[in-house]
């Protein structure tokens, strides 16, 4: 159904830009700004323009809640004297040691899960073909899991987790048959090889000692907790690289939502597109889950809202990666304060809030079931 | 057409004779190999001289007192799991409906968390609320199924049952947060697995199952017939509606006994009947006889492999089933044509 609409909306759009340079006059069209400096131009929806300003505004609003909530509360006031350098010794600890670098986890991660699910969800041409729901989460965390309990494994969680991922990717993607990602069949295998990897990582802790098992288990749930920094930094590095690349790839991403002949009709080169959006997004999810275990809800979460506030013309790459840093933000902030002195994981948090959410998607009427 | 049918017919009964026949020797074997074998340090030796009516007091203990229950509670849940699991398939018409994957199960430990939880530990109780969690579970989701467009596309379905499950295990989980001192005995469960497990609990859920079987025994006709399609089943004199009533009721029946004894586990409830069906046919009578030796033989198997493979320690028994049921599934959904019941 969208996909008519879309490419209704398309055609209408090239005809009045034909319409438009057949008068010589250089107007942009309606809904757009059209930024020259030079030979370099850029064309920017507005609306999408509005809809990440409002997600960032949101963003830093959650963030400064995240900053002054918790077990030793924290003033607006003392929140900007401790972030200028200044304040109390106790309360600057607290911001600078414990919740600032929480709180650039929670970005980093939410916007990494986010831009993976939004490049999967476009690759497979299926709103439900997130990396947390086809297996690769749990193939990066059994990967992730070995080389933590130390199984004569010596690669870093990081490194151990994109092997992991692009396995999983690689069987999933394998098995689909004839390429076809469309349906629920894709989903549902990549159910099955989700479900084999969660056993393997059963299985890894299983062997090991209660104590090694103990430390490996928020790899289990997903959670901000037990981070550690140098994946962080890895994540920090593997998003400044990625995000630009798949911001540059929007363009491809926009078309490969039509069919494969229209795409390449287009001129999108898409065995090599594909090719290079599965990698990121493998990468992302990989980098991601190093850090936070598997919080894959949130790959389902922040394109859907992303997606809802945007304007159908693109893929809202940018929204997606502002709206899940702001799903994650949220989520550990909940887990974090509504049942005080237990934290919940905010794995678990992301699981209640996105069952219903998913359930939500696949009982709903036919007609806006997919993509 | 009935000269057709008979020869058929003959060739099947008299083959799935034979298959039943092996199927139980199989078992056999599998028991013997759950008695005999072990994570401890009483090896096959020392176990098969207790059998024989000799040994020492540590081999007499660990397989009377340990291996004889945690096998005929393996025997139980294996029946339990995989009869429900071909109930539920033939009255939904989906060959994936699996009480672990459509979130019978999850709903049982759900219901289970929540009353030990409460202060519940009697196995009794516990029970009777994995039961009643169990009905709840099967309820919503063949209420989904009637919903209009899901029944008609299993897999759809099972990504409902898959999105239901996932949220009731993070309830669960959150549960086992709220609560320090459930917890240990609540995790100690939830994780699936057979060992620790005392013979009351088996008893507690006897008169159960053999409710829920009795009910099976007298289902199984009116199921064969409605496979034919609903007027088709009224015609020969049954009621669809009544039928499929008392199939939520026998499912849930053994789901929340399998389930407050052993812990979810899941894929058994799939692979067994998927396995039965391929050896003795689409008649579902001929799979639920086929079942009856096969699901306890996959969950004594899968044991054995659980408590040899890490062998100082023991693993989850979910684990193995997982490993060996999730590639039955990517295999059914990949079949060009998904195989309708």
């Amino acid at each position: 159904m969208e996909t008519q609409r879309l490419r209704g909306q398309s055609v209408r759009w090239q005809s009045a830009a034909a319409g438009q340079d057949s008068q010589g006059d250089s107007q942009p069209p309606s809904g757009y700004w059209h930024l020259t400096a030079g030979r370099a131009s850029l064309l920017l929806e507005r609306r999408a323009l509005a809809v990440n300003l409002l997600l960032l505004a949101l963003l830093l609003a959650a963030s400064a809640a995240y900053l002054m909530a918790g077990s030793i509360p924290v003033s607006a006031s003392e929140l900007i004297r401790a972030l200028a350098g200044d304040g109390e010794v106790v309360t600057a600890f607290v911001i600078h040691d414990l919740r600032l670098p929480r709180l650039a986890a929670a970005w980093l991660t939410g916007a990494a899960f986010a831009v993976a699910g939004c490049l999967m969800q476009t690759l497979a041409r299926n709103r439900l073909a997130t990396p947390g729901i086809i297996g690769i989460d749990n193939g990066a965390t059994a990967f992730a899991v070995a080389s933590v309990v130390g199984l004569g494994v010596s690669l870093a969680p990081p490194a151990m987790a994109l092997t992991g991922a692009a396995t999983a990717a690689a069987i999933t993607f394998g098995l689909a048959s004839g390429g076809d990602t469309r349906g629920y069949r894709f989903i549902v295998a990549g159910i099955g090889i989700g479900a084999v990897f969660g056993a393997v990582t059963q299985l890894l802790l299983a062997r090991v000692p209660i104590d090694t098992a103990n430390a490996a288990y928020p790899w289990t749930v997903g959670t901000l907790n037990a981070r550690s920094g140098s994946a962080v930094s890895v994540l920090a590095l593997g998003l400044a690289v990625g995000l630009p690349l798949a911001l540059a790839l929007g363009r491809s991403l926009s078309l490969m939502r039509f069919s494969d002949a229209v795409a390449a009709g287009l001129g999108v080169r898409l065995r090599r597109r594909r090719a290079q959006v599965l990698s990121l997004s493998v990468l992302l999810t990989a980098l991601a889950v190093a850090v936070a275990g598997p919080v894959g809800m949130v790959g389902l979460i922040g394109p859907e809202i992303a997606r809802s506030l945007s304007s159908s013309r693109g893929v809202p790459l940018a929204a997606s990666a502002l709206a899940g840093a702001l799903v994650m933000v949220l989520a550990d902030l909940a887990g974090r304060v509504l049942l005080a002195p237990i934290e919940l994981p905010v794995g678990i948090v992301t699981a209640i809030v996105g069952g219903p959410w998913l359930l939500w998607i696949l009982l709903r009427p036919a007609s806006r079931r997919l993509s | 057409m009935a000269g057709v049918a008979a020869p058929l017919a003959l060739h099947g009964r008299r083959s799935l004779a034979g298959m039943t026949a092996l199927a139980c020797v199989l078992l056999l074997l599998a028991v013997l190999a759950s008695l005999l074998l072990g994570a401890g340090d009483v090896g096959p030796a020392r176990a098969l001289a207790v059998l024989l009516g000799a040994g020492d007091e540590e081999a007499r203990f660990v397989v009377g007192s340990l291996r004889l229950p945690r096998t005929l509670i393996g025997i139980g849940v294996g029946l339990a799991l995989a009869v429900s699991g071909a109930l539920l398939q033939a009255v939904s018409r989906n060959p994936l409906a699996e009480p672990g994957l459509l979130g019978v199960s999850a709903g049982a430990a759900f219901a289970v968390g929540v009353a030990l939880w409460l202060g519940a530990s009697t196995a009794t109780l516990r029970v009777a609320v994995g039961q009643l969690g169990a009905l709840l579970g099967c309820a919503a989701v063949l209420s989904v199924v009637r919903l209009r467009g899901v029944g008609s596309d299993p897999v759809r379905l099972v990504l409902a049952g898959a999105a239901l499950s996932a949220l009731l295990a993070s309830l669960t989980a959150l549960l086992l947060l709220f609560d320090q001192r459930s917890a240990d005995e609540i995790r100690f469960w939830v994780i699936g697995s057979l060992s620790g497990r005392r013979l009351e609990d088996l008893l507690a859920v006897l008169p159960s199952l053999a409710l829920a079987l009795g009910l099976t025994l007298w289902l199984a006709r009116p199921l064969a017939a409605l496979a034919l399609g609903e007027r088709v089943a009224a015609g020969l004199g049954h009621h669809p509606g009544r039928v499929r009533l008392l199939v939520v009721l026998a499912v849930a029946l053994l789901v929340g006994a399998a389930t407050a004894i052993a812990g979810p586990i899941a894929f058994v409830g799939l692979v067994v009947p998927f396995a039965a069906r391929a050896l003795a046919g689409p008649d579902i009578r001929r799979t639920l006889w086929l079942c009856l030796p096969l699901g306890p033989l996959m969950v004594l198997g899968a044991d054995v492999a659980a408590r040899l493979l890490v062998s100082p320690a023991e693993m989850p028994l979910g684990v193995l089933t997982a490993l060996l049921g999730a590639p039955v599934l990517v295999a059914v959904v990949r079949a060009r044509r998904l195989p309708t019941l």
